[in-house]
């Protein structure tokens, strides 16, 4: 029930005006590090969250509750502004060598982990190296696959030597999966006790109830305000609202508008955030009729998605190309039949020779909340032009079971976006990315495509490479894209500072305050 | 000698209990691998298309899910009789210390809910069967006719959504506090979990009340007593509660045996940290050590109370105790 | 969600098969329970027919949250879907839900209890001991798994809670199986050569009739309780498939701005239920000879 639950089961339209607006109130974009003004204030916080992080251990932490705690806890040698945007973190800058092939860390000195060691460049070698070994399992692994040695010529200098050039480096570092962990340090230990050089420190936690952090008074950064953060188990989305309004709880983040509207009564404020994952209908072009490019473009062609975003979620959404991350935003116009046009879906359909197609498509039940009625309305959408969708509602573990062994025609999905467009698609739509199986579609020019973005660091060239993947994804209609949607923010009114991100991430709470 | 052991009432009763506790093993374990999806997918979710062979196997391995079925089963067991029930792979944890800490809440919730069933459904059931078929009768019936028939959860979200949002009362979303740390807190963090629950069992105690009070009056020996003119009271409480005690003790502890499981619902919706809401995550995170030994928690103590139900019976009921 | 079902009625009945219905009809209870389980059961069947006035999973989202009116009697949904309509649906779910549970269990658990009664030995050990490994797990975590472990459509959750109820029957049957296979015309019928078979379905099955049908009724309520807290838990039949447990749980966070999305199927599942209960006493009180004579004095 809990793993990336992230969308809302509906969605109110009152909602929707102040969401464009909330990238707009960025504060401090210094990673709140040294010149941001500091809030003053302190207390403790508690946010109510529905269930408790699987794992404490950051490279493998997925889970989204999991990784809100972790990113807390550790330290990154990049981080993630509030635009989505890279700025330093453990890191206080880098270089990358004229041929791309070698990238050099200068790292911040002093910094210590929480439990008073010292982070140095050899503890940013050992943890590089453990996430790149099969053995370790961390789920980032395939983010380092360009590193071939990574290297520490002293005790604040890292130097990644690469087999190719690869420009989302340092965007995909910001993840947690890419924590700096002490050397000294081993998983079974951390599972217990993290220990990290982020702004707040693990304190402690009650299995299934609570984890409490308490503030890092040594961290590298400003200090956080708040003395400590609590995230409280509730389990019930709906007792999370009680909680905030008899002031219990004095923040929470809830997908589903229609909670966070209940939650906004008096005291409660809500803000809405747009997020970086999208809803999409992935197809599997390795399979049966969806081989041929005309039959995926009669689909792209015969679909409405605002009609989709309105009806599966009440138009709390944005209708999407593929590329979901501000800096590289596709433009939503820019694909086959922008709006719905059943006479051109007829017609590709003729060019492939057929007059009805039928496809199953899988659907997840209880994964997040909008996907059975976005897979009915693409089933009646797609009725009115001769396309048969079958709908396959799996409850959630056999759903991943089937996704994961790309077992489908089709797949009413819910993916996670990242800032970086490379490491959002690379490993899906290149012919030897990871995930490629699942995407069900590549091509030589794509190929060339991506290492090309890969390679280039000039943010224009790099934006004109990445608007002719998208082009050339909704060119041929690999995935059919929908609708991104929002995340909502509820606080009480005595919560100051707090930045919520496209992402989902709680690294502002570092800059948050609790006024009494 | 040995026959007669083999053949004693209570040497039987145990062995036949060790026998459902294993058939709970075996059937739990492999009800739990039935479920689709393992623990590395529900761990990773999607992010688990990325792993590569090696990964993959490297996690089974930490998981132990590369070994045969049957070898995981037995050192399951194996550890069970040594006293090691696993570790939960979410939270490290050993599954002794987390049933250890779920179990008396889970407990105390029980108590409290069958405690408050009594209190409504004893004294209902004898005011129904003071005057069977009167609307006396007709009132008791009808609380204990809504009690069997509101779910549970109805009345748990109508009551919680309504006092948080109209009297701010909502104790459950403080942190949840065990009894003895803070009983003032934990008695009120109690209170509407427990009144929900017994809300619900007060139908069948009342009904197996009425029932028994009805039947026993139309014994001899209440007659007699009645004859030699006992008070109406004493006779009411004395001779026939007294003797109408055997259904509704044997009710009692059928209930208090379900409530260990079967507080699920209100579990969640209150946050109660409960052994019931342990066992559903556990099955929604596949976490397979948590939920197969918490099930056999549940089921031995489910046992363990029949047979202490069974022992009370024989304690109160002269006639089982002669038999 | 109480759970009755450990409690056997013991006696072995004779009963008399006229005048049954009659029997449950002279009681009060009895005619309203039946009143409302026939009017909810046309109701919901209504939805087998498409004689709904509303498609129930139809969505219509300009007309989103409407209060009750006349064209749609308990208002819409958050989908703009007719919430008349969907109850309507939803009682027809769980009816059928239940009933199927409840005849596979009547049928499993019966036959269970027969055979074990009736052939004692190795079937009756076989047969106690899985009842009792059944009965050992927490009804509600067995149902809820065994919903996870299949597909999930009406079908499978109705054969979860049919798993739960079985072992009742088999408790509740296998006891006045036992008694009656001691009573002399049935060792009459065995010492003239009849078949073991026919023994038991000539003279045996009619015999435990009336207790079968009092925990038919007992255990339809029940089951409507447990597809409702599974739905409620998100284990029901997938959406958009209307039940009255996720509709309840979709209502919850609607509460505050369109009560009637909560009212109308908690309302309706409450009388269901009553409905199911009282027609189970009535039931009761006219087959079951303790209660009549209860009653009586």
């Amino acid at each position: 029930m809990s793993h990336r639950k992230r969308i809302g089961r509906g969605t109110l339209a009152t909602l929707s005006g102040a969401t464009a607006l909330s990238l707009v109130l960025v504060g401090c974009s210094d990673s709140g590090s040294s010149d941001g003004a500091a809030p003053t204030g302190g207390g403790d916080l508690v946010i109510g969250v529905t269930s408790d992080p699987d794992t404490l251990f950051p490279w493998k932490a997925t889970q989204f509750q999991a990784v809100n705690v972790l990113q807390n806890i550790y330290g990154t040698l990049t981080e993630l502004d509030s635009d989505m945007s890279v700025v330093p973190g453990l890191a206080e800058e880098w270089e990358t060598s004229e041929d791309g092939l070698s990238l050099t860390f200068h790292l911040r000195s002093g910094v210590t982990f929480q439990d008073g060691s010292a982070m140095d460049s050899e503890d940013v070698v050992f943890s590089l190296e453990s996430i790149m070994a099969e053995e370790t399992a961390a789920v980032a692994a395939a983010s380092l696959a360009a590193v071939e040695s990574v290297e520490a010529p002293d005790e604040t200098t890292v130097v990644l030597e690469l087999a190719s050039p690869d420009a989302s480096l340092p965007a995909n570092l910001a993840s947690v999966n890419m924590a700096i962990l002490s050397s000294d340090d081993t998983e079974e230990e951390l599972n217990s006790q993290p220990n990290g050089t982020g702004p707040f420190t693990f304190d402690n936690r009650v299995s299934s109830q609570s984890v409490t952090l308490v503030r890092n008074e040594e961290f590298w950064g400003y200090p956080a305000a708040l003395a400590s953060v609590e995230f409280r188990v509730i389990p019930d989305e709906s007792a999370i609202v009680s909680a905030l309004q008899s002031g219990n709880v004095q923040m929470s983040v809830f997908d589903d508008p229609l909670v966070a509207q209940t939650a906004e009564t008096g005291e409660v404020t809500v803000e809405a955030t747009a997020q970086l994952s999208y809803h999409a209908l992935m197809l599997n072009a390795s399979r049966g009729d969806l081989a041929d490019r005309n039959v995926r473009l009669a689909i792209q062609c015969a679909i409405d998605r605002q009609e989709v975003l309105d009806t599966a979620a009440l138009g709390e959404g944005e209708v999407t190309g593929p590329i979901t991350s501000p800096a590289y935003r596709s433009d939503p116009q820019a694909r086959p039949c922008p709006e719905r046009d059943l006479g051109q879906a007829e017609q590709y359909l003729a060019d492939a020779g057929l007059s009805e197609v039928t496809i199953n498509a899988i659907v997840s039940q209880g994964e997040y909340a909008t996907s059975v009625n976005e897979a009915q309305n693409l089933q009646a959408q797609l009725a009115e032009a001769g396309i048969t969708l079958e709908l396959e509602v799996l409850e959630s573990g056999a759903y991943v079971d089937r996704w994961v062994a790309g077992d489908f025609d089709a797949a009413v999905a819910l993916n996670g976006g990242n800032p970086d467009p490379h490491g959002m698609y690379g490993r899906y739509f290149t012919s030897d990315g990871n995930l490629n199986p699942v995407a069900g579609y590549s091509s030589p020019e794509l190929d060339d495509l991506f290492a090309r973005g890969r390679a280039v660091e000039d943010p224009d060239e790099r934006r004109e490479i990445y608007r002719q993947i998208s082009e050339h994804l909704e060119e041929n209609a690999a995935w059919i894209w929908l609708f991104t949607s929002y995340s909502y923010t509820a606080t009480t009114s005595s919560v100051q500072g707090f930045t919520p991100m496209p992402n989902g991430s709680l690294r502002f709470l570092r800059t948050t305050a609790l006024t009494s | 000698m040995l026959r007669t052991l083999i053949h004693h009432p209570v040497i039987r009763r145990a062995v036949a209990s060790l026998a459902t506790l294993l058939g709970v093993a075996v059937f739990v374990f492999v009800l739990l691998r039935a479920i689709p999806g393992d623990q590395i997918t529900a761990a990773l979710g999607t992010e688990a298309a990325a792993l590569t062979p090696q990964q993959r196997s490297e996690l089974e391995a930490y998981y132990g899910i590369d070994q045969p079925l049957v070898l995981q089963f037995f050192s399951w067991l194996g550890n069970l009789l040594t006293g090691n029930l696993g570790y939960s792979t979410r939270s490290q944890e050993s599954v002794l210390d987390l049933t250890l800490a779920a179990l008396p809440i889970t407990f105390e919730l029980a108590v409290l809910a069958i405690l408050l069933a009594l209190l409504i459904g004893v004294p209902l059931g004898m005011l129904s069967a003071s005057r069977p078929d009167s609307p006396r009768d007709a009132a008791g019936q009808l609380v204990g006719l809504a009690g069997l028939s509101i779910p549970a959860f109805l009345l748990a979200t109508t009551l919680l959504s309504v006092l948080a949002s109209s009297f701010g009362f909502n104790p459950n979303g403080k942190a949840f506090v065990p009894l003895f740390e803070d009983p003032a807190l934990n008695l009120q963090q109690m209170l509407l979990p427990s009144l929900v629950l017994g809300f619900g069992i007060a139908a069948p105690i009342m009904r197996t009340t009425r029932t028994a009070v009805l039947e026993v009056r139309s014994h001899d020996f209440v007659r007699t007593a009645r004859a030699k003119g006992v008070g109406a009271r004493r006779l009411q409480v004395r001779h026939v509660l007294g003797n109408a005690l055997v259904p509704i003790v044997t009710m009692v502890g059928l209930q208090f045996g379900y409530l260990l499981g079967g507080a699920v619902v209100v579990e969640q919706v209150f946050s109660v940290p409960g052994i019931g809401r342990q066992v559903l995550l556990g099955i929604q995170q596949k976490d397979y050590a948590l939920v197969q030994s918490t099930v056999l928690v549940i089921a031995a103590a489910f046992v363990l109370v029949n047979l202490l139900t069974d022992l009370a019976y024989r304690l109160i009921d002269p006639r089982v105790r002669a038999a | 969600m109480t759970d009755l079902a450990r409690t056997a009625p013991l006696a072995v009945p004779t009963t008399r098969r006229a005048g049954r219905l009659r029997a449950v009809l002279r009681s009060p209870s009895g005619v309203i329970g039946l009143v409302l389980v026939v009017l909810l059961a046309v109701a919901g069947l209504l939805s087998f027919t498409g004689l709904l006035p509303h498609d129930p999973v139809a969505q219509d989202p300009p007309n989103r949250l409407l209060s009750p009116s006349g064209d749609h009697l308990f208002g819409t949904d958050q989908f703009g879907r007719d919430v008349f309509s969907r109850v309507a649906a939803g009682v027809g779910n769980s009816v059928l839900i239940s009933v199927v549970a409840v005849a596979l269990a009547t049928v499993v658990g019966t036959v269970g209890g027969l055979v074990s009664g009736f052939f004692r030995g190795f079937a009756d050990t076989a047969i106690g001991g899985l009842t009792n490994v059944l009965f050992a797990f927490p009804p509600l975590l067995l149902a809820l798994a065994l919903a996870s472990v299949f597909d999930r459509n009406w079908f499978t959750i109705a054969v979860a809670i049919a798993v739960v109820y079985a072992p009742i029957f088999v408790r509740v049957t296998r006891g006045p199986v036992l008694s009656l296979r001691e009573i002399e015309y049935v060792k009459a019928a065995t010492s003239t050569g009849q078949g073991r078979i026919a023994i038991l379905l000539r003279h045996v099955l009619p015999n435990i009739g009336s207790i079968v049908i009092v925990q038919v009724t007992l255990s339809l309520s029940w089951a409507v309780l447990t597809e409702a807290s599974l739905s409620f838990l998100g284990l029901g039949a997938p959406p958009p498939a209307p039940s009255l447990g996720s509709m309840i749980f979709e209502a919850r966070t609607l509460v505050e701005i369109a009560p009637w999305t909560m009212i109308a199927p908690g309302v309706t599942v409450v009388l269901l239920v009553v409905g199911l209960n009282l027609l189970g006493d009535g039931l009761r009180d006219a087959l079951d000879p303790r209660n009549r004579g209860g009653r009586a004095r």
